[in-house]
């Protein structure tokens, strides 16, 4: 556990240095949530609406930019390559990465809930502590898929390419940014299959309608997002690469499928379901 | 007799492995007790054996069969230039990457199926590495420290490598020679047998470069086991007590840096400057003697001869029967970078 806890000090301590983390986790997510509440001012639905916008863009900015393409710079600038001469395996590091990655961000989320309910009147969740382990369990597995997007990419260029590849589609379809109810018949099935899709839905469903973690409407949400997290962390695991020079084949790319199946099977199943 | 310097270069090291105990507790280990542990190689095995390792990247054979061993407490230094396969043959031995023919123990530990411990038990000190801009000196230590089933306090380590003052330096702000310094004191971390170090002072300034030697002279004398890579022929020579010059992934020759001097078919070269000419004619033919250059002005003369101390020793008699006055005289003997290029045709920094 020591090499663990040390990590994770470590990363905390460090994510704290960086004004582009506190910029990217904080700042950008607040400005983004007074702008938009202020904004779309009406009824509690809608700061509800923007809550969720919120916390989407941070999760997804926590997991593709505070994982994915931190995990590449930090193999680029051959700072892995210094932990690959000790004795530790690549658990540690991939854990430290999403265990910090949610000490970070849920003050965060507090903070947007108290901040949403004493400025713009939206009464608190009845189930503040599900909507929680929601988040957590949503940011945990956006972290792990952006740290399989590290493990297949090659070169930074490859990784930017990649993290914007799954970034844009998913601010813009998965109903964060504009309401999925509005959506055409065919943009209505593609957002069944954009993974952030399922944080948003489930965030909705607990905030608006009350519904628990466990409630039918969040199961397959929930069970989504659970295979993502050990589904990202065992695949990351596997392709690791502690040197820019260690190359991936184009084939174990692949990888990104798999990880990216529950939610093609949880898509497919919506849309025969109708 | 004006100003005698006598210019020697190469004639250091004893050249003799040292056998020791493994444990050593000048810096302050947190377990006390001397470590004998299991799977440790007794003192007359050697602490690293290699036999006809080979490393293959794609199509290129990088490393084409070599053969060593380094015993304990031994300086062994691998020489050769860039892409040479000095690094592949070091990472190989750290368990960084796997060989593809051959063998090799390292302290009893095969490296590519025993990694884990084995890296736990050596420390190395990477070609080329990095830290986060943002991470302390004293927390670089720390971290790293926790990695390992033991470690050295990192006061001790942080004073003993002159990196005290710089304790709470981001690691950004760190000069050269301080990060080189860093690199060492995380290469010592665990408080390790056996020290890996690929080119530790490259790109490093002269200056820095001596303060490195000093602190890999002091691992010396701890008789630590320390395996090093370079391409400065002056580091070798000062620092190892063997050398493997290795060229295109062989070993073309491997002993103490004098015995290689040595073998050498390359001569030694006697500059003399006198205070009135030298007849060309007049010069005898002293033992030894395989070539004779006299300037026109015969003030200068240069003598290449095998055995340079005789050869000396009969050119001064003559001076002094001659009554020319002598004003210089310059010895040098052949270089380790002289036996390389005799043996591989090549210049080190090539």
């Amino acid at each position: 556990m020591k090499p663990y806890l040390a990590i994770i000090v470590m990363d905390i301590k460090l994510a704290l240095r960086l004004r582009a983390v506190i910029f990217f986790n904080y700042l950008f997510p607040l400005i983004f949530f007074f702008t938009f509440a202020t904004v779309l001012k009406k009824d509690s639905a809608d700061i509800a609406f923007v809550v969720t916008m919120s916390v989407t863009l941070g999760v997804l900015g926590s997991g593709f930019f505070g994982a994915g393409i931190r995990a590449i710079q930090e193999r680029e600038l051959g700072i892995l390559r210094r932990y690959k001469v000790t004795p530790i395996t690549p658990a540690p590091i991939l854990v430290g990465s999403m265990v910090t990655g949610w000490i970070i961000f849920i003050p965060y989320i507090v903070f947007l809930l108290l901040m949403a309910h004493s400025l713009y009147q939206m009464p608190l969740p009845g189930n503040f502590i599900d909507l929680l382990v929601f988040i957590s369990l949503g940011l945990i597995a956006f972290r792990a898929l952006g740290l399989v997007i590290a493990s297949v990419a090659n070169t930074m260029q490859e990784g930017t390419i990649l993290v914007q590849l799954f970034y844009f589609p998913m601010l813009l379809l998965s109903g964060a940014t504009f309401p999925s109810e509005k959506f055409p018949t065919v943009m209505r099935i593609i957002h069944n299959f954009i993974p952030a899709t399922y944080l948003v839905e489930g965030m909705k469903s607990i905030m608006l309608k009350n519904h628990s973690l466990l409630d039918k409407d969040n199961l397959l949400a929930v069970l989504v997002m659970v295979l993502t997290v050990f589904g990202g962390g065992l695949i990351s695991m596997k392709l690791f690469r502690w040197e820019k020079e260690e190359k991936i084949r184009g084939s174990a790319k692949l990888w990104v499928l798999v990880i990216l199946l529950p939610f093609i099977v949880a898509g497919i199943w919506l849309w025969l379901k109708g | 007799m004006r100003g005698l310097i006598v210019e020697s270069q190469g004639l250091s090291l004893c050249g003799v492995p040292r056998c020791v105990r493994y444990r050593h507790h000048e810096i302050g280990h947190k377990e006390d007790a001397v470590c004998n542990l299991k799977n440790e190689p007794m003192n007359s095995q050697p602490v690293i054996a290699v036999q006809g390792l080979t490393k293959t990247y794609d199509k290129v054979e990088a490393v084409k069969g070599i053969d060593f061993a380094v015993a304990a407490g031994e300086v062994f230094g691998l020489l050769g230039p860039n892409g040479a396969g000095k690094t592949s043959t070091i990472e190989i031995l750290e368990g960084l990457r796997p060989r593809s023919g051959g063998n090799a123990t390292v302290l009893g530990f095969d490296p590519d199926r025993q990694k884990q411990q084995l890296k736990d038990r050596v420390g190395v000190c990477l070609q080329a590495t990095n830290l986060p801009a943002k991470m302390r000196v004293q927390e670089a230590l720390e971290l790293f420290g926790s990695f390992y089933s033991r470690s050295i306090s990192s006061t001790k380590l942080l004073q003993r490598l002159q990196l005290w003052e710089k304790r709470a330096a981001f690691y950004e702000t760190l000069s050269g020679g301080q990060k080189q310094r860093l690199a060492l004191a995380l290469a010592l971390v665990n408080d390790p047998q056996l020290l890996f170090l690929d080119e530790p002072t490259t790109g490093l300034d002269p200056q820095i470069r001596l303060e490195i030697h000093g602190l890999i002279e002091e691992m010396k004398a701890e008789k630590r086991t320390v395996v090093l890579t370079t391409h400065y022929i002056e580091e070798a020579e000062r620092l190892c007590d063997r050398v493997a010059i290795i060229d295109e992934g062989r070993i073309v020759a491997m002993g103490t840096p004098r015995e290689l001097q040595q073998k050498s078919q390359e001569r030694s070269r006697i500059d003399i400057s006198t205070g009135q000419p030298m007849n060309a004619l007049a010069l005898p033919q002293w033992p030894n003697v395989l070539e004779t250059k006299l300037e026109q002005d015969g003030r200068a003369l240069t003598v290449y001869s095998s055995r340079p101390a005789k050869t000396l020793f009969e050119i001064m008699k003559w001076l002094d029967q001659q009554a020319i006055p002598l004003e210089d005289v310059h010895l040098k003997r052949p270089t380790l970078e002289d036996v390389f290029v005799e043996l591989t045709g090549k210049k080190l920094r090539d």
